[in-house]
């Protein structure tokens, strides 16, 4: 960056306040400076609460009452936007100064299809535009954004495309102006781990292609590390500091930065946890669930055909042992059947096909009375604190609820076991007698987990039950966790998207794609010598503020993954493998074992020098 | 295109079963129901042989289900059965005229009745859809872009105070107030069209305030939408949001309350209203076909009645799957 | 909170954990509309409790003497008739009054029975779903497409109506309007995660219906049964004046306006004054259940 080069935007003593009911005011931003040159990322990070939405939002200078902007200004190219009359504000919106949210789906009409929408826009900013030169530029920018079939899918409505497409549809709509500067809040939040990598990379070459200057905001460091250039770090509504990306990372100078540094939780450079359950010898611990060869698919209207149904297979053939006393991961980003998965050990659903055995016995042949038995001894938690517990009912009665269903207990030996239960979990007796309408998310998780503790399960099912929790509340549950696991001898199966927390506790890992296990291995394997390379890919993909062992020029994927209706013959990753060879495309992989435990459905672990390329040694940098 | 076609042959399937639950529902209704037609067609004094010989002669007394079975197949061909009490002159017997007098074979075909009175019927409801759609979508739009505030409030309470107006009291208000005391307007009866104008207030204010409801909960609720706030930061106007969009999108519940409610209501409130008004229409037809106990009329304007509301429901659902693709019917 | 949450709202808290019936009566209550719809209702009742002792009057003595009196303030009204008098000497605020009694009565036991009836066979349909629900909505589809009107008249036109049959009928034709939106609330809310987890828990289906489901079916549709209460009334007024609703000598709307249809050019009050009665206390009545939709939908929209 020259010394010499174009300031965009330049920010000085801005505030920004937010009207409170009853006339109070709080101030959410207080004298932020900040300046973006031509051409330049900038990162913006913030914990929730810190005013990073509204920061992004008043820097295209969209406040709307409660908040109002109470001091500074805000310079695009030496013009005060706060100057700008409304009419010449509208002009630079969308045209020079261009946005992007973080929820892609309802950022458009999903009435009108997309491309529309686009040549709309492009019309309403550049007046005089005919709308077939408006079409013509537009395909010419869907091209550059790598979305297959632009001519086609320019017709299509915005619920036609998925998260990561759809991002890519907006970023479109975004750039097909040639904006000076590209305002982008949190954009890979809702995307799974590959396809966000996919995106940050897109934008990375866009804005050289373009030049844009960019503004990227979001709470992760590991993800605004894999783009930025410099970062600022905002907290409680300030500018706390300012500096290049690696130098914020190496040598951060505020205390806070040097404190959510530290937090951050490593995958590559943590500290291996404790492999006790690993080494044991396989035969002298007692398997407690054991799942062999389930299989699931679900009918669904096909719109193409006349009265057809079409097969989408979400589960399509999975097995694994779960040991008492283990930790095991389920790691997978949409689509690959984990949450399916989770319904058929909860036996909501039956298998198609296939045995679950819980000690032994098959769940998913027994009846309802040996089912309402064996519900005592497994349990599943699920992910969403809002809507897991229902809103009608007090804090205690929902937790007594299993003790009713499941009788024998006098209303005294209920209640007692209920505060027992309250006080382990970390629930103040007093939340006994309340609705949960005014619990925070982290409470109701409890309450969710006290519920689940009520019956003394030997086996409890995760589905992603953190996932909705900040980073503090998941370090505490997670600890939680620990505590009864020693006092209890509990057993669990995480069901999770978030490797790093994986990472933390499991100490078995199981990654699945489209309907299938591709890798079944300890934790030491899973991250630092992975068989299959949907493993490496996913690695790659996690956003880190560490140095990588897995690059991703070398293990990046293309495209989405296939539809589970119409999975192609042989191993259904094949189509997006940087490694793929002849075999791949006739024979289906079975989890094939690598070392003492460690299993992947891979060709390459017994290809030998029939592979044309081999897995690369993984470049392990300890310290 | 195969969409279309798959929809359609599925719907009009349903309709067909529908309405044959419809007809068979009604036709045992009113045979289940205590009351002889015959008594009132041949008139009290009729001897007990001669009722039952007519009543045979009609196929009255076989069980339902084979009156039902000839019924629909002659439905099936386009007879809808003659009338038991109109003859095809014009007037209608029944009552005072004793046994020789009754012409069983000249009895009105039920399809002619009804098809010289379903044009009246259809200006009346017509000219009512049209007042009340001029007077209550730009109430509701205004309403719902300026949700909360004072044109909001306003249009809720005169939506509450036009459902209270039970439409035959306002009918005699408006007779006493329009016509008998100003002379402004005609009332009874139809010697032009201006005779419909009066009926079709009334029913306009029964159509009203569902209209300005829907619209304005809809309006008000598009607007919220997240894609009005960021349609405005990718540069769109304000303007150009709504009108493009907002509106256009508002318009599918619109659709589904005038198709469907609105229909049902002017169905409904035809009868009542044409027999207030004595308006010579389908509503007028079928009142005294019940007084009258003329079983053939009030079922074939049952099956009408019913017919147009599921035709008219599956226009409906239709245009909303072709406006908002993520539907599905 | 949440910065989202702090933008949207504007900082409207929420302090008192309340359930969802109480907080959409207690956000109606504190409406303008629903209180005036209250105000009026209430008055009406204490009338027509205490009004005619009162005043002496009695809804069915002819006084022959006092025929076609007119109402205050016109010229010639005699008191204690403030609503005149009709062809019978009757008076009319109490006849009025004691129809609005009647249409009461009617209109909230039809409602209660569609309410019932409605919700019951709409939820289950709407829970256990599959063949159930799809014949389910067939039937309401097909009764939806009957209007009220044909299926009264079908029914009372050709037999002697009573206060029951005309609640029968009222009930047949009302309760597949609940079904269908118990059956859409008890869709959405199967799908809910906590009737998941109560799956998981070993709850039997029966069980969460009851304890589950049914409790927050109810409030968001009791606007409706609010409404409709005011819908039955105008129904019986309807079927009374074409003559097939409750008959004489009771008193109700539909037969106190038929009869004075005959002197509207002469005693124009005999027909008018009494509807006027029952739009005042429909329209307290739809103030009231505006209000009830109003805050139900803030509070759903807030809340979810």
């Amino acid at each position: 960056m020259s010394t010499k080069a174009t300031s965009i935007l330049e920010v000085s003593d801005l505030s920004v306040d937010l009207a409170l009911a009853g006339g109070a005011r709080r101030s959410v931003l207080r004298n932020i400076n900040l300046s973006v040159y031509e051409n330049e990322v900038l990162g913006i990070i913030g914990e929730s609460g810190s005013g990073k939405t509204v920061l992004s939002r008043t820097l295209v200078n969209w406040t709307s009452p409660p908040l109002a902007v109470t001091g500074g200004r805000i310079a695009y190219l030496g013009q005060n936007l706060f100057d700008l009359p409304p009419d010449q504000m509208q002009k630079l919106r969308g045209r020079k100064i261009a946005y992007i949210g973080s929820d892609p789906g309802s950022a458009l009409d999903p009435t009108i299809p997309v491309g529309q929408q686009i040549i709309e826009k492009l019309r309403t900013v550049e007046p005089g535009i005919s709308t077939a030169d408006a079409k013509a530029r537009t395909l010419r920018v869907l091209d550059a954004v790598r979305i297959p079939s632009p001519a086609q899918r320019f017709y299509e409505f915005p619920f036609q495309f998925s998260g990561g497409m759809m991002q890519r549809i907006l970023i479109v709509d975004a750039l097909v102006t040639n904006p000076a500067l590209l305002v982008a809040d949190n954009i890979t939040q809702p995307l799974d781990v590959t396809v966000a990598a996919q995106i940050l990379r897109l934008l990375r070459d866009l804005q050289r292609d373009f030049n844009t200057a960019i503004i990227f905001v979001s709470s992760a460091l590991g993800i605004v590390n894999e783009i930025a250039d410099n970062v600022l770090v905002l907290a409680d509504g300030r500018v706390v500091e300012s500096q290049p990306t690696r130098d914020l990372i190496d040598k951060p100078q505020h205390k806070y930065t040097q404190d959510l540094i530290e937090s951050l939780p490593r995958i590559w450079d943590a500290d291996d946890i404790t492999p006790q359950q690993e080494e044991s010898k396989e035969g002298s611990r007692d398997v407690i669930l054991s799942v062999r060869e389930v299989k699931r698919s679900y009918q669904t209207k096909d719109r193409e055909k006349l009265f057809g149904h079409r097969s989408v297979q979400a589960v399509r053939g999975v097995s694994f042992d779960v040991f008492k006393g283990d930790n095991l991961g389920i790691v997978g980003e949409s689509g690959c059947g984990k949450s399916t998965l989770s319904r058929l050990l909860s036996r909501l659903e039956a298998p198609d096909s296939g045995q679950i055995l819980f000690k032994g016995q098959d769940i998913s042949r027994l009846g309802r009375k040996q089912l309402l038995d064996l519900r005592k001894k497994f349990q599943l938690l699920l992910q969403d604190p809002f809507n897991a517990i229902p809103p009608h009912l007090t804090v205690g009665r929902t937790i007594s609820e299993p003790l009713y269903i499941h009788g024998g207990l006098s209303k005294k030996e209920m209640w007692e076991r209920v505060r027992t239960t309250m006080n382990e979990v970390g629930l103040r007796p007093e939340l006994a007698d309340k609705l949960p309408v005014g619990l925070s998310a982290g409470q109701r998780q409890r309450v969710n987990i006290a519920r689940a503790m009520v019956l003394e399960p030997e086996l409890l099912i995760l589905d992603e039950t953190l996932s909705a929790l900040d980073q503090v509340e998941q370090g505490k549950l997670l600890d939680l966790f620990e505590r009864l696991q020693t006092r209890h001898g509990i057993t669990y199966v995480y069901i999770s998207h978030d490797l790093s927390m994986v990472r933390r506790v499991c100490n078995r890992v199981a990654v699945m794609y489209l309907g299938r296990i591709a890798e079944l291995a300890g934790n030491q394997a899973t991250f630092f010598d992975p068989g299959h390379p949907y493993t490496r890919a996913l690695l790659s993909a996690v956003p880190a503020i560490e140095h990588k062992p897995y690059e991703t020029e070398t293990y990046l994927l293309e495209g989405e993954p296939p539809d589970p209706i119409d999975i192609p013959p042989g191993c259904s990753f094949r189509t997006r493998c940087p490694f793929a060879f002849e075999r791949c495309a006739t024979d289906d992989p079975i989890l094939l074992r690598r070392g003492a435990h460690d299993y992947a459905a891979c060709h390459l672990v017994d290809a030998g020098s029939a592979a044309p390329r081999a897995l690369p040694p993984v470049k392990v940098k300890r310290s | 295109m195969l969409f279309a076609i798959d929809f359609f042959v599925r719907r009009l399937a349903q309709g067909v079963v529908i309405l044959v639950g419809v007809a068979l529902l009604i036709f045992t209704l009113l045979r289940v129901v205590p009351g002889d037609p015959v008594r009132l067609m041949l008139g009290p004094m009729v001897s007990p042989s001669v009722a039952e010989e007519t009543a045979k002669e009609l196929g009255l007394r076989d069980p339902i289900i084979v009156q039902f079975g000839r019924y629909m197949s002659q439905v099936l061909r386009g007879d809808f059965g003659r009338s038991f009490v109109r003859s095809a002159q014009g007037g209608s017997t029944g009552g005072s005229r004793g046994e020789s007098t009754f012409d069983a074979s000249n009895r009105a075909p039920v399809i002619e009745l009804i098809a010289t009175t379903v044009p009246y019927s259809l200006l009346l409801a017509g000219l009512a859809f049209l007042i009340s759609l001029i007077i209550a979508v730009p109430i509701g739009v205004w309403a719902g872009l300026n949700a909360g505030k004072w044109p909001d409030r306003a249009a809720l309470y005169l939506s509450s105070i036009l459902v209270s107006l039970p439409n035959v009291w306002l009918g005699l208000v408006f007779i006493f107030l329009l016509s008998v005391k100003t002379g402004w307007l005609p009332a009874i009866g139809y010697q032009g069209w201006t005779y419909a104008i009066l009926p079709a207030l009334v029913l306009a204010v029964e159509l009203v305030p569902v209209i300005i409801r829907s619209l304005s909960v809809s309006v008000s609720a598009n607007l919220l939408e997240p894609y009005v706030s960021v349609g405005q930061i990718r540069g769109l106007t304000r303007s150009r949001m709504i009108a493009a969009h907002v509106l256009r999108n508002s318009t599918i519940p619109l659709l589904n309350v005038l198709g469907i409610q609105a229909v049902g209501l002017l169905l409904g409130g035809l009868f009542v209203v044409e027999y207030l008004f004595n308006y010579p229409g389908m509503g007028l037809l079928m009142i005294n076909a019940v007084f009258q106990r003329d079983f053939p009329i009030i079922q074939a304007i049952a099956i009408f009645s019913c017919a147009a509301l599921v035709g008219v429901n599956i226009l409906v659902d239709f245009a909303s799957t072709t406006i908002d693709r993520r539907l599905q019917y | 909170m949440s910065e989202h949450a702090v933008i949207e709202s504007g900082a409207r808290v929420s302090t008192q954990p309340r359930s969802l019936g109480v907080s959409i009566l207690y956000q109606a209550m504190r409406t303008t509309e629903f209180k005036v719809g209250a105000v009026i209702f209430i008055g009406l009742i204490l009338l027509s409790v205490a009004a005619p002792s009162l005043l002496g009057l009695s809804p069915t003595k002819f006084n022959v003497a006092l025929k076609f009196t007119p109402p205050w303030p016109v010229d010639g009204w005699v008191w204690p008739h403030f609503f005149g008098t009709d062809q019978l000497g009757r008076d009319l605020f109490v006849r009025s009054l004691i129809g609005l009694r009647n249409a009461l009565m009617i209109g909230i036991a039809s409602v209660i029975g569609m309410f019932v009836l409605g919700s019951a066979i709409g939820m289950l349909a709407g829970y256990v779903g599959g063949w159930t629900s799809l014949i389910l909505m067939r039937i309401t589809d097909a009764q939806m497409s009957i209007p009220i009107i044909i299926l009264a008249i079908t029914i009372l036109g050709v037999s002697r109506p009573t206060p029951l049959t005309v609640i029968l009928v009222f009930i047949l034709a009302g309760w597949p309007g609940y079904a269908r939106v118990a059956r859409s609330v008890a869709m959405s809310e199967r799908r809910k995660e906590y009737v998941r987890a109560a799956k998981i828990l070993g709850a039997s289906d029966l069980r969460i219906l009851l304890i589950h489901i049914a409790p927050n079916i109810l409030p968001p549709i009791a606007f409706v049964a609010v409404l409709d209460v005011a819908r039955m009334m105008i129904f019986e007024a309807i079927l009374g004046f074409i003559g097939i609703g409750i008959q004489p000598p009771t008193p109700t709307f539909g037969t106190i306006i038929a009869d004075g249809t005959k002197y509207l050019l002469n005693a124009w009050w005999i027909t008018t004054i009494p509807g006027l009665l029952l739009a005042l206390a429909l329209c307290s009545i739809n103030f009231m259940g505006g209000a009830l939709e109003r805050s139900r939908n803030r509070v759903l929209q807030g809340v979810a």
